[in-house]
């Protein structure tokens, strides 16, 4: 986290810079199915964030020392494609996509069945298109839609929502400004029927209270985006109903 | 890329389809799937559209770099432009390093572009000798549902007409539109069933021979040209084809003439 | 209790979500017990037979069963055996013991090829994947003319509910893979009306209504 202190984040009024409450979101739209050669897909935008996934299996784990003989592997990969952040980024692996790839990984092994399907693999293609902060949240609560589209047992969804600090303070969802500037960020994937938590990372300066408060604003926030994701997978598929 | 198991009753069935003219799909040999084309969707980038061609979906994306000169060509800006058939697209993509298909893919579409001119490189010089732009253009597929060529080559050419220099950005003066003035559009054909087709879906590509690319200009005249895949084709075949492409380069030309400004 | 009722309005159900009161009933297929209740755990409709609820889900990977009907395509040959692919995540092994024919060692690419088509049925599946087919029984062979269209595999129960009819209105031989690869044999107009009906079952498949939708699409065409 950045320099704190010398950049204002919040107004006068005690609301941030963009007219949100310290504990409203960034608006969210979702949408299920929208890759034709996928098994599974979903689309979200989160503020200016947008992500894709694709979903393909289960299927053969290939090369085959990747095989587990009691369940199947999920084989995500996080990326961000060159045009998704201001200054161009080279395509290609690096070391933050890989960390977010794993960790995404074993958050979505959490609730998927993968008993189910030993010596498979479940492809897991995270695209991201817009960066404005918080895009490994955005790509987990895209990737729990599209499995679910494509058939995949699991226990239940998962959401990613981030929490945050800005001038001592304790807010939802942070934006681009409170990201940088800010004095911590919480990210966390919460499963929100059982309420467990299935990712988390942290950085920045938080007291246990500070902790307690980002934890609520986050299962508030999780709360609402699992309205959206149900939505998203009911109307695909029930909208054609009353057609 | 995995290599994929050609069925031989799909070869078989897609010849008898041709002895009658007709295609898997029901489309006549000369006909396109529908398409739509969005332009300005993605926020970071400075240009921007999305294709979605029958069950095809790229985005391209333009980003600029401020860089040193050519040394032949010191008032010069220049032109990148990349590809990357990830394995999002289809489960046939493996992970890893570009491949050969992804590669030809970028270049193809590249070289349609850079050999027409639409851009005028003097109008990205910033100081002559030291700084000029760089133009960065990105193709993300993110579904492969066959002629993924004509798709990118739509997708490069209308965010490329909806691109603005970030000048302020980058502190050396005001933002301005992107200099293109023509529009180079890739029209390919598929040997499908023994003869050629345009716009192949992915059927008749996996059941299919080799694929010809060409990109016209606006006056009509050919800008690159690319033959892929196994198989032959005679000039009486290329001359035909060479018609059907100018009618669809117009129709196309249109579609991104109505979506950029 | 009273959404699930056999033959009420059908119920999507997502995974994870909660099914409400199931005592004394089965738990089938997408429906499991947790800590928190009883939860589906795929997409799909909830259903309810014979006290048993289950969830049919609406994406489905085909997941072999022994004693399946299967449309295979020769992936690899080698001296002694095939592999089929079976739309499945894992190939079949056909080995030429239970070939229709009487196959000399090393000679198997003699009998069938890479990208051949075949009927076969499913022999035997274990947990872990490993699965052999036979071509020895009535109707089983190696597919030479025709075409192969597929259906998804949550369609094929109404594929099966009008396959007589489609039989009639596209006058072609049709037979119908558990794997959701379906076989159509017979003139050119037929197959075309055929595959575009199968294609437009897994496009719609899941509205309700669209067995209607079907039987006029398929009137329509032979009119």
């Amino acid at each position: 986290m950045g320099g704190y202190g010398d950049v204002k984040l919040l107004n006068d009024d005690g609301t941030r810079l963009d007219g949100r409450a310290i504990d409203e979101m960034r608006p969210v739209e979702i949408r299920a199915g929208v890759l034709p050669a996928a098994d599974g897909s979903a689309y979200v935008k989160h503020g200016l964030n947008e992500a894709i996934v694709a979903v393909y299996g289960p299927m053969e784990a290939h090369p085959r020392r990747i095989q587990l003989q009691d369940q199947a592997v999920l084989d995500v990969r996080y990326n961000m494609a060159p045009f998704s952040t201001s200054d161009r980024i080279r395509p290609g692996f690096n070391r933050r996509s890989r960390e977010i790839s794993k960790v995404t990984a074993e958050a979505l092994a959490s609730v998927v069945l993968v008993e189910r399907y030993p010596r498979s693999k479940i492809r897991v293609e995270i695209e991201i298109l817009s960066a404005e902060a918080g895009t490994r949240c955005v790509g987990i609560t895209a990737a729990a839609v599209a499995l679910a589209d494509a058939g995949i047992p699991m226990r239940d969804l998962i959401v990613g929502v981030a929490a945050g600090k800005v001038e001592d303070t304790v807010v939802l969802d942070l934006d681009k400004a409170e990201d940088n500037y800010g004095q911590a960020d919480l990210p966390m994937g919460i499963m929100p029927a059982t309420g467990e938590i299935a990712f988390m990372q942290m950085d920045g300066d938080l007291s246990m209270d500070e902790l307690n408060t980002a934890i609520e604003y986050c299962f508030k926030g999780a709360a609402d985006i699992y309205e959206l994701q149900k939505a998203a997978l009911k109307d695909r598929y029930d909208g054609g109903v009353s057609q | 890329m995995s290599t994929q198991t050609v069925p031989q009753l799909l070869r078989q069935q897609l010849a008898i389809l041709a002895e009658s003219d007709q295609r898997i799909d029901g489309r006549g040999r000369w006909e396109m799937r529908d398409i739509d084309l969005e332009v300005g969707c993605l926020y970071n980038a400075e240009g921007s559209a999305k294709v979605t061609w029958g069950d095809t979906v790229i985005y391209a994306g333009v980003k600029f770099e401020i860089r040193t000169p050519y040394d032949d060509r010191p008032a010069q800006g220049s032109l990148m432009c990349g590809s990357e058939l990830r394995p999002v697209a289809h489960r046939k993509y493996d992970p890893g390093p570009p491949s050969p298909e992804s590669i030809e893919l970028g270049r193809v579409v590249d070289r349609g572009i850079r050999e027409s001119g639409c851009i005028d490189m003097a109008n990205l010089c910033i100081v002559p000798g030291e700084k000029v732009w760089m133009v960065v253009l990105d193709i993300h597929v993110l579904s492969d549902g066959g002629n993924l060529f004509d798709a990118a080559g739509l997708a490069a050419i209308a965010a490329l007409r909806n691109a603005t220099v970030p000048a302020a950005r980058f502190d050396v003066g005001e933002d301005y539109q992107l200099p293109v003035s023509l529009t180079p559009i890739m029209t390919t054909f598929t040997r499908v069933g023994g003869r050629l087709v345009y716009d192949a879906n992915e059927e008749e590509e996996l059941g299919g021979d080799e694929r010809v690319s060409v990109t016209l200009g606006d006056t009509g005249a050919m800008h690159s040209m690319q033959k892929g895949l196994k198989g032959t084709f005679t000039p009486p075949e290329l001359a035909e084809i060479l018609d059907v492409a100018a009618e669809h380069c117009k129709n196309l030309r249109e579609l991104v003439d109505s979506k950029v400004n | 209790m009273s959404n699930l009722e056999v033959g009420a309005e059908q119920r999507l159900v997502i995974p994870g979500e909660s099914i409400g009161d199931c005592a004394g009933k089965n738990l089938g297929s997408g429906v499991a017990s947790t800590n928190n209740g009883t939860i589906a755990t795929r997409l799909g409709y909830l259903k309810e037979n014979n006290g048993t609820i289950y969830v049919v889900p609406i994406n489905a990977a085909y997941m072999p069963r022994s004693g399946d009907l299967i449309v295979g395509i020769v992936e690899a040959v080698q001296s002694n055996l095939w592999f089929l692919d079976v739309n499945g995540p894992f190939n079949a092994l056909l080995p030429m013991s239970l070939a229709p024919w009487k196959v000399e060692f090393g000679d198997a690419r003699n009998h069938m090829d890479v990208g051949e088509a075949v009927l076969a049925r499913v022999q035997e599946v274990d947990e872990c994947h490993n699965l052999v087919c036979t071509m020895k029984g009535v109707g089983l062979r190696k597919i030479s003319e025709g075409h192969v269209a597929s259906v998804s595999i949550q369609h094929l129960p109404m594929v099966k509910e009008i396959l007589g009819d489609l039989k009639i209105a596209a006058d072609c031989r049709i037979i119908v893979g558990d794997n959701g690869r379906v076989w159509v044999d017979g003139g050119a107009e037929g197959i075309r009306l055929a595959v575009n009906t199968l294609n437009s079952i897994s496009k719609t498949g899941h509205i309700d209504g669209a067995k209607a939708l079907l039987e006029a699409t398929i009137v329509g065409g032979v009119a």
